[in-house]
């Protein structure tokens, strides 16, 4: 599903900073995997060069078999529709749009119908128990409602990959869990995953953990995670 | 149609930007429109005032010399005479037809009212000198002249007060028949043929006029020779006033006052560099001095409308600019949900538009109305007023065709003032802009 080929990033500031130095990695379809290292060690730029909102020097990246390089604004925009959904840290929900509505957004950039994508919509936030809330706005909505209504919105398009930057980064352990549960639960449906994170309680209930470190990969972890495992992983 | 209905939505969201982007434009717009109405409003109200005088008449008021001349001491008085008037006449091309004014103050008394007035002899051809409209009966004619005749042509206002004493008259005479009938209309009665004494002598009134006067006095005419008989004048004259032909620009005006002035100064023995001796009135080099002050004003008025103008357009400026980084954040999630920038953009520039379209009707719409309801209570005030008092303003008006320039050039300013910073938004990283959080 995805193909990283040698990607290296810098980003030219007062002081050029290489970010990434020759990134290999290989993602098979309907994986859970997750990036952990130490801020600074170049995770969030890797995921954002995943999810093509920041672009690449040197290598090849393959989504879906396709290569991802010198894309036009337009294509890029494309491709972050159709293919990829995000989950934030900080849910980057719009505030004056209720949580219907946010999860209805990226139908709208693809030119569904309102009737269809409200409708969508609600059958998502339906899945995240969250049918009763779907005419609150976000700030209305608890940190857990927040995040499940991203994840919603994420998944709305149906997309081949979700690519999550710290998912519970802001939320307490116990909504950590559920969050964690519904990702997983998500990822057995078949699509696969990428989480970013530096916790490592998170980490473990990952398939694959990579660990990256100064700009390249450390090491590749396989992990096996028995269900049993869950409460007790996550701290 | 979602585009649109997305684009509504984000305007109802955020009321209270959309109403302070909206504010500035409709108040711009609203405050050039009271202004250049005003404006225009100040000069039809002026230019009414004149416009009753005919256009290009010459006055001549005789006056005392300054300086010394010719074996003459100063402060001479000069008399006018009918050398004067056949000299004007006969020997001056551009002088059409003269006549010597006389002016005697006193008062008229009509039963036990009366009333300060101003009475002017004069001939009949004063009427079109002076532009005199007569709303009842006749002017002075040639036949009153003739027979120094004791007739008096009198002012509107001063005809009104005869006229409701004399209904007061018959009311008292006839109360019963006058209940049933309600009052009298004003205009049923006729006081032509009324006599009225004015100091001492006694008028038949042949004449109203309609006409604005200065102050509380009242106005009347009668035969000049009348009045040379009453008051004993002989020949002399104070005043001579004519129309004049030929007289078509302000050099032609300029130069023949000057020659005019050298004429009698010649005749007369006294300086032609003289201030005074007599004073020469031209009512056309007036119009012209006062369609300069309007002209000031006029440049005055679109100084400062333009001056609000900017301002508006800066104003509207900083609102964008402010909107598309209060906006950043939401950009950011946008793209990062697939918007491709040129829907950002046009929703941008969209919402740019319908608002500073709607607001800018707002305010022409309120402006435009304010300026109605003055107009209104303007014609009443207006019309309540006699002929002694002056408006100053009158029918405000503004030029539609500039009122709608003004919004489109706002509307314009506007939408360029949104493009360039939603276009440096559109082209951020949807990163960036996602922890750019205000």
């Amino acid at each position: 599903m995805i193909k990283l080929e040698g990607i290296n990033k810098t980003y030219f500031g007062a002081q050029p900073l290489h970010v990434l130095k020759g990134i290999d990695l290989n993602v098979e379809e309907g994986e859970l995997v997750s990036i952990m290292g130490a801020s600074g060690s170049g995770k969030s730029t890797l995921l954002n060069i995943l999810g093509i909102l920041d672009n690449y020097d040197e290598g090849n990246y393959y989504l879906a078999g396709k290569l991802v390089k010198n894309l036009t604004e337009n294509q890029a925009a494309e491709f972050r529709n159709r293919f990829i959904g995000f989950i934030f840290q900080s849910f980057n929900l719009i505030p004056f749009k209720t949580a219907v509505e946010n999860v209805a957004l990226p139908l709208f950039y693809q030119g569904v119908s309102r009737k269809k994508r409200n409708q969508m919509a609600l059958e998502f936030l339906d899945r995240f128990g969250l049918k009763g809330w779907a005419d609150h706005y976000p700030n209305e909505l608890s940190g857990g409602q927040k995040q499940r209504v991203s994840i919603a919105r994420a998944l709305v398009t149906s997309p081949k990959i979700i690519l999550a930057d710290e998912p519970t980064g802001a939320l307490d352990s116990k909504t950590s869990i559920e969050v964690m549960r519904i990702l997983r639960e998500v990822n057995a449906s078949g699509i696969t995953m990428i989480i970013v994170t530096h916790e490592r309680g998170i980490a473990n209930l990952t398939n694959k953990i990579v660990h990256l470190k100064d700009g390249v990969i450390e090491n590749i972890e396989e992990n096996n995670v028995k269900s049993v495992d869950f409460e007790r992983d996550i701290k | 149609m979602d585009f649109w209905s997305e684009i509504f939505m984000a305007l109802r969201r955020n009321k209270l930007r959309t109403i302070l982007t909206g504010f500035a434009i409709s108040w711009g717009i609203f405050m050039l429109i009271i202004l250049l109405s005003v404006g225009n409003g100040l000069k039809n109200g002026v230019n009414t005032n004149f416009a009753d005088r005919a256009k290009n008449t010459y006055t001549i008021w005789s006056s005392e010399t300054e300086l010394p001349y010719k074996g003459h001491k100063a402060n001479r008085w000069i008399t006018l005479t009918d050398k004067d008037i056949e000299y004007l006449e006969n020997h001056l091309y551009h002088v059409d037809e003269v006549s010597p004014v006389f002016s005697k103050g006193g008062t008229l008394i009509f039963e036990d009212k009366s009333k300060s007035v101003q009475v002017e002899g004069v001939k009949p051809i004063y009427k079109n000198i002076e532009g005199i409209k007569i709303k009842e009966g006749r002017f002075v004619n040639e036949n009153d002249m003739k027979t120094k005749a004791k007739v008096v042509v009198i002012d509107k206002i001063t005809a009104e007060l005869i006229r409701e004493k004399i209904n007061s008259d018959k009311e008292m005479e006839n109360p019963v028949k006058v209940r049933k009938t309600k009052r009298y209309k004003k205009n049923d009665v006729s006081i032509l043929g009324q006599l009225v004494m004015i100091n001492g002598i006694n008028y038949t009134i042949v004449g109203v006029f309609e006409g604005q006067m200065w102050g509380s006095m009242g106005q009347c005419y009668a035969p000049y020779s009348t009045m040379q008989q009453i008051y004993n004048v002989n020949n002399k004259y104070y005043q001579l006033s004519f129309t004049t032909k030929g007289l078509v620009t302000k050099e032609d005006n300029e130069n023949f006052r000057k020659e005019l002035k050298r004429n009698l100064a010649l005749l007369h023995e006294f300086s032609p560099d003289d201030q005074r001796g007599v004073w020469i009135d031209s009512s056309m080099l007036n119009a012209l001095e006062t369609n300069k002050i309007f002209n000031t004003i006029n440049v005055f008025i679109w100084v400062i409308g333009i001056a609000m103008l900017i301002s508006g357009v800066v104003g509207v400026t900083n609102i964008m600019r402010i909107t598309v980084k209060e906006r950043t954040f939401e950009i950011g999630i946008r793209k990062a949900l697939g918007a491709k920038p040129r829907s950002i953009l046009m929703s941008i520039v969209m919402e740019a538009l319908i608002i500073t379209t709607v607001f800018g009707y707002v305010g022409m719409f309120i402006g435009v109305g304010l300026m109605e309801i003055a107009n209104k209570v303007l014609e009443s005030v207006n019309a309540g007023k006699g002929p002694n008092d002056v408006a100053v303003f009158m029918n405000l008006s503004v030029d539609i065709k500039i009122v709608l320039m003004a919004t489109i050039v706002l509307i314009i300013s506007g939408v360029i003032a949104g493009i360039a910073p939603a276009w440096k938004a559109v082209n951020v990283k949807p990163i960036e802009a996602m922890n750019n959080r205000s």
